[in-house]
Order: structure tokens, then sequence, then C-alpha cells
């Protein structure tokens, strides 16, 4: 087919474009991701057994979560187009960069005889493998979100729908996560996100190509 | 950065096109041809490799332009998506280490037109893979030129199914255009 021809072929007759239904895909990817990871909690390790009483504790790790998943929010739908800024990741990084300094901050209130059991919740914090895991049904829904957009920074994109599965990963898990200590969840929730971005920024280069 | 004249122009175009004036549409579309030719041609493309790279171009334009923001520059974006798919050329055919220069866009879509050359595969024979609706839709209604009231009393689907099979076929001959294999491999898979 020659280009004249396709142009005419692309060009006839298919009425105004419908809006991108990115965004809306986007939504519907967070609101399924955040379901099936409760669910398969629930299969799995199940909730923590005094979540009545820390109810307050679980929402507020929740809410923390929450806050670092607007900035990777923010960065995946700028980065699904094209002609997408690098600056657009800066939020992630610079809360990342203000978890870490409240954990150090949280830690230096600590009596020295406690520090290690804030910061480490008295073993090893699996949080920063479950997390991810916890993160996938996400993940694959943004993935599917993204494929209907533009993107061309592939890498960095994905590092953002990795950073955002990784904080609705982080909700989910909350319901599980035994530990309350701020120096705890500042340090090793962030390090859980920070690895799934990682991974979605090695993976985003193949998956997300158009 | 600088906003043309040109870019203007082709902007207007392009939002007219996203309206629904299939006019404008193909008038964007042949000056966009005639600039990326240009762009894949300077880059070292052979004239079939790079009016393959037009074309695909082409197609990602139009069937992305819903994510097009109109408060960016047109030729900017057009440029971006023209490099991301020389880059996935590379890509594809495996060619580690290649470099392509971050330019800047209002000089790197400036050129004068070189000659069409063929394409080295044909979008047309990518149609035989879509399902047989979406694949009929495009025929009658893209190929034949046929309206949509046409194509739908021909097939006795009602005009919004053939719209939507339309739609979704050209999503996914966007797809298989950039999955496609490399020409030069094509025989040995």
């Amino acid at each position: 087919m020659d280009t004249e021809t396709l142009i005419r072929a692309l060009a006839r007759d298919e009425g105004p474009t419908p809006r991108s239904q990115i965004a809306a895909r986007i939504a519907l990817a967070l609101g399924v991701g955040l379901g099936f990871g409760l669910l398969a909690l629930s299969a799995t390790l199940g909730f923590r057994p005094d979540l009545g009483t820390a109810m307050w504790a679980v929402a507020a790790k929740a809410l923390f979560a929450a806050v670092i998943g607007t900035a990777g929010l923010g960065a995946a739908m700028h980065l699904s187009r094209t002609l997408a800024r690098t600056r657009a990741a800066l939020p992630l990084l610079i809360m990342g960069g203000a978890s870490l300094l409240i954990a150090a901050i949280a830690l230096a209130s600590e009596m020295p005889e406690h520090r290690w059991a804030a910061w480490t919740g008295n073993g090893f914090p699996w949080c920063v493998v479950l997390i991810p895991v916890f993160s996938i049904p996400t993940a694959l829904g943004l993935v599917w979100a993204l494929r209907d957009g533009a993107p061309t920074r592939l890498t960095l994109a994905g590092a953002a729908i990795g950073a955002l599965s990784g904080s609705v990963g982080t909700i989910v898990y909350a319901g599980f996560c035994p530990v309350d200590s701020i120096a705890f969840v500042t340090t090793w929730y962030v390090a859980g996100i920070a690895l799934s971005a990682a991974v979605g920024a090695l993976a985003g280069r193949w998956l997300l190509r158009w | 950065m600088a906003v043309t004249g040109d870019d203007q122009r082709l902007r207007k175009l392009m939002l007219a096109g996203i309206a629904g004036d299939s006019q404008a549409q193909t008038e964007l579309l042949s000056a966009l041809a005639v600039r990326l030719r240009s762009y894949f041609r300077n880059r070292g493309m052979t004239p079939s490799d790079g009016e393959d790279l037009v074309q695909e171009t082409l197609i990602a334009v139009h069937t992305k332009r819903s994510m097009y923001d109109p408060a960016q520059p047109l030729l900017a974006w057009v440029h971006a998506i023209a490099r991301y798919r020389l880059i996935d050329r590379y890509r594809r055919e495996k060619k580690r280490g290649v470099q392509v220069p971050v330019e800047d866009w209002s000089e790197a879509l400036a050129g004068e037109a070189p000659e069409a050359g063929d394409p080295a595969r044909d979008v047309a024979r990518l149609l035989d893979q879509l399902p047989d609706k979406q694949r009929r839709s495009i025929e009658l209604v893209k190929l034949q030129e046929k309206s949509v009231a046409e194509a739908a009393s021909l097939t006795g689907w009602s005009q919004s199914d053939i719209k939507v099979s339309i739609h979704r076929g050209m999503k996914l001959l966007q797809r298989l255009v950039s999955d496609r294999a490399p020409h030069s491999q094509e025989g040995l898979v």
C-alpha cells in the first residue's frame, strides 16, 4: 500500500476522535488492583488478628502509602504521554528522601537500646519483598492502561507505574504488617515501593512498547 | 521553544482532524509524510525502510491522536513519535548501542521533500491478521471508500458496530505494525 492510499484510508470517515480513556483505565486498574491485592492477602497471610484495635495504626500506614501513591499517580499520568518530562518523577524522589529523613529523626528520638527493634521490627523486614508481590495485580492493570497511551520514555514510565502499584501493594500489606514503628514504616515500606519501581523500570522497556 | 507559523497551521489541522474533519486530517498527514520522509532519510534509512517508518509513524500519529495535548507544539509531538519509532526499529533489529541524537525538532522536521520510496512491507497485508468483522469494516470504509451507512447495509451490522470495529481494528493494526518482524528476517521465521 503506498503512503497516499494509507493516508486516505486513515483519514476517512471516522468521525470525531473519542477522548482518551487513559485516566479511566488507570482508575480502573487501581481499583481492581487494590481489590485483588486485598483478596490475595486474605487468602495467604491474612489480616493481622488485632485489626480492630490497631485500626488507626493500619489507617495511618495506608495513608502514608497513599500520599506516596499520589506522587506515583502524577508521574504515571504524565509519563503516559509523548513528550513527557523527566522531572515528572521528581516528587517521588522527594517523598522517598523525606521518608528516610523522618526515619532518621524517629530513630534519633528513640532510646538507644530500642533503636534496633524500632528500625527492623526485630527481624528481617519482609515487607520489602512482600510489597512488590502484592502490587502485582495493580502493576498488570497499569501496564494495560499505559499501553493505550503513547509513552516514549518507557523505562521511566515503567518506574512510575512500579512506584504507583508499589503504593497500592503497601496499602494492602498494611492490613497484615504487625510493626507500627514510624522508623520501620518510613524506611522499609519506602524500600518496598522503591523495589517495585526498580522492577517496573526494567520491565517497562518491554511491556510498555507500542 | 520556537513555535513556528507552520506549527500553528498543522496544529489547527490536527485539532480539526480530531474533531472529525477528514479533509484536514488528510492534509495534516500528507504534510507530515513529506517531513517524516526526509527525517528518516537523513538518519541513514534506505528509501524503502524509510517509507515503512513514515507509514508506521503516520499510523501512530493517527491512532494516538487522542493523547495529543493541544498545549504541546505539534511538530515536537510528531518528532518525539518519529524518534520513538526509529529507536523501536533499532531495538527490534537488535542493533545495540545505536544513538539517536536528541535534536531540535523544528530543524529535524524541517527538511525539503525527497521522493517517496516503496514501503518494504505492506500494511494491507497486515489487515489479514485482524478479526473478520474488523477487517471487513476497515476494507469497506477505509479502502473501498464506502460510507459507514453503506457498509452497514452491505454487512447487516449496525452503523455503531461498524464504527467500533474500525476503531478497534485501527488500534490492533497499530500494534501489529510495531510488532512485525524486521523485513530482513521475515524469511527466517
